[in-house]
């Protein structure tokens, strides 16, 4: 009797190479395992030496149930890991497409490639200071740096910055970026929150000498027009127990121009607001009244925390020492057309502030080989129709799918990704099945280029694992690239 | 500011005590999702549940039911025991439900659309269950998250539809 390894090893499988092992790259590769009924061999390339992209190192640690896609992705990959199924699953990781292996060695070697590596770059503010001067952080760095990236996690720029004089916070932005790294720093020095996570313990006990009084989340539009979504902003009022205290000037919030609102999720965000910034005694619903608020913080120190708006920032000016003393912002007036414009009516206002940290988004960037190929790329993102790249002639790129933000732009959060990458896992089934012929396709030979497998990471997630139980964690994460391929 | 609230339109032409459906295929529009609900060859089937997963085997005489219409308009029933929750039978019956985050009402991977007739039976849901909704695609005024809801005598039989997303998110949705 033939046994299933013999059977099943030489089913001529159809290769499929994603690049980027983020939600996006994982949800795509879940659901072409799910769902395909022809045999696939499907191939995560990661430049990272461990999987999982914007899950591990972009999700704030104190919101480890979003961390939670994980399991589905493990999962998916041990039971496609063993060469006796239909399918088989392959993560390769520390490579970098476009540098050790070019796309067009994909493209031209494998049956369908789907790009999903996401938004590496961000946005700038183009203003003056903005990247000369100490403690002027951009989002993209900050985020990565308390999480561990390797590329950040020990970074001189963070270890050589004196925490211990920032009390005045600006924050530009107000995305749930912008409220990630509100709540961080406002809840620093409550040990409760982050004992328990897998923050970088290096970052959390330089941000624990930060005597932070006052956070500013300054957006260029109005209140209507904030980025951040409900659940963000509920947990920021909710620091009140701590004493930590949230508030909007009334020139923003004001109950009686909102009457004519009519979306659901705005109406709820106007609700969240005014609850919490009614005295305790005279809110109306339950779950609001939790906790009573803490008038102060348990040091006996003044802790708060303001949404600021239709400010644009001009100029960040850095006292002799080259650290930052004030930001400049200009009034903004949103005309009719939902247009921003200078508002001459008011001087500019000086902030002064300690510490800045910049979060007007992520933004996509080509791979270098683009150009050469004639992929088309506009506005941070792969250009697609029907989930098919295009070409500079907007036609269909043979092979070639795109997902994640790298097609949709740095926007919306696991629920929109996930559709997205089921809806271009379908269309990359539909095309593997119309030419039902034997492929030319290949396997991309590694040898030679030092890489982690999947085994690798099972190795490194499991010393993760036992490093963060001996300290009551769920999880310690290696800091350098160099420690994850040592596993110690 | 782009979310629709749609009275569930899927509901209306359900009939009969039992569910079963005579209508031909109807495709609805909810905001800009087509949902191709009750194609004519729908198939029905009612499944004892032996063991499936990590779900309880209900006593004997203590079955609750449930009935799920898939994407393609397909009805399972199934029998259940009490407490379970439905995205936990979902995963159970590999349904294609996803709990991106685990069942801990951190996402709207669960996004279900409750029949009208069943709704208000149910538990309110929570302001952190209310705050994910706003997020659902194809929200509807009887639209829950399966991970939140436990199965319970009160909603014995109770009917939901799994939305259905048949076009691709481009960054115009979320503008």
């Amino acid at each position: 009797m033939m046994n299933i390894r013999t059977l099943t090893t030489n089913i001529p499988r159809k290769r499929v190479s994603i690049i980027g092992s983020g939600p996006s790259g994982f949800y795509t590769a879940y659901h072409l395992l799910k769902k395909s009924k022809i045999p696939l061999h499907v191939t995560i390339w990661e430049k990272l030496p461990v999987p999982f992209g914007l899950s591990r190192y972009g999700v704030a640690p104190d919101h480890p149930e979003v961390k939670n896609c994980e399991e589905t992705f493990t999962q998916c990959a041990e039971e496609n890991i063993q060469n006796n199924g239909l399918h088989k699953f392959e993560f390769i990781g520390g490579i970098t497409i476009g540098e050790q292996i070019s796309l067009q060695k994909l493209i031209s070697e494998q049956d369908a490639v789907i790009l999903s590596y996401g938004s590496s770059g961000e946005h700038k503010l183009n203003i003056p200071g903005e990247s000369d001067t100490k403690g002027v952080f951009t989002s993209r760095e900050f985020v990565s740096w308390y999480n561990g990236h390797p590329d950040y996690a020990l970074n001189p720029k963070f270890m050589d910055f004196d925490w211990s004089h920032v009390s005045k916070v600006g924050i530009i932005g107000n995305g749930n970026v912008a409220l990630d790294i509100s709540r961080v720093l406002l809840s620093n020095k409550i040990d409760e929150i982050w004992k328990k996570t897998d923050i970088n313990p290096v970052a959390i006990s330089l941000l624990q000498k930060a005597p932070i009084s006052n956070v500013k989340i300054i957006g260029r539009r109005d209140f209507i027009h904030s980025k951040f979504t409900n659940k963000e902003l509920r947990e920021l009022w909710a620091l009140e127990r701590y004493g930590i205290r949230g508030s909007i000037s009334s020139e923003f919030f004001d109950v009686s121009k909102f009457s004519s609102i009519n979306d659901r999720a705005l109406k709820r965000r106007i609700e969240i607001c005014s609850e919490y910034m009614k005295d305790f005694s005279e809110r109306t619903k339950a779950s609001y009244k939790k906790y009573e608020p803490l008038e102060l913080t348990l040091d006996g120190s003044t802790r708060t925390w303001e949404l600021d708006y239709l400010k644009a920032p001009i100029k960040i000016d850095k006292d002799a020492n080259g650290n930052i003393k004030q930001l400049t912002v200009r009034n903004q007036l949103l005309t009719d057309e939902n247009k921003l414009v200078d508002d001459t009516s008011k001087s500019d206002i000086v902030y002064g502030l300690d510490l800045l940290i910049t979060s007007i988004g992520y933004a996509g960037k080509p791979m270098k080989e683009f150009s050469s190929l004639n992929i088309k790329f506009n506005k941070d993102r792969v250009i697609t129709k029907d989930n098919r790249v295009l070409s500079t002639s907007d036609v269909a790129f043979p092979r070639l799918y795109a997902t994640g933000w790298i097609q949709s732009g740095s926007q919306g959060v696991i629920v929109s990704t996930m559709m997205n990458a089921f809806n271009v896992a379908d269309t990359v089934i539909a095309d593997l099945s119309k030419n039902d012929s034997t492929t030319n396709s290949q396997p991309i030979d590694v040898t030679n280029i030092p890489h982690t497998t999947w085994k690798d990471w099972e190795e490194i997630n499991k010393r993760e694992l036992d490093k963060g139980k001996q300290s009551g964690k769920p999880r310690e994460k290696f800091l350098t690239s160099d420690s994850m391929y040592k596993h110690n | 500011m782009s979310r629709f609230l749609v009275k569930s339109p899927i509901w209306r032409s359900l009939s009969g005590s039992c569910g079963l459906l005579k209508t031909s295929s109807q495709s609805l529009l909810v905001g800009r999702y087509t949902l191709n609900r009750f194609p004519t060859n729908a198939t029905f089937s009612t499944t004892r549940l032996l063991q499936h997963g990590h779900l309880k085997k209900p006593n004997p005489g203590e079955e609750l039911k449930i009935t799920f219409i898939l994407k393609d308009g397909a009805q399972k029933t199934f029998e259940v025991a009490e407490g379970e929750t439905m995205l936990d039978i979902a995963q159970g019956h590999n349904l294609d439900m996803e709990g991106a985050c685990g069942g801990s009402c951190a996402c709207s991977t669960c996004h279900v659309i409750v029949d009208p007739d069943y709704y208000d039976a149910l538990p309110e849901p929570t302001d952190e269950e209310n705050d994910m909704l706003d997020l659902a695609y194809g929200l509807t005024e009887t639209s829950r998250l399966g991970c939140q809801i436990k199965m319970s005598k009160d909603i014995d039989g109770i009917r939901v539809a799994l939305p259905a997303m048949t076009r691709n998110v481009s960054a115009s949705d979320f503008s």
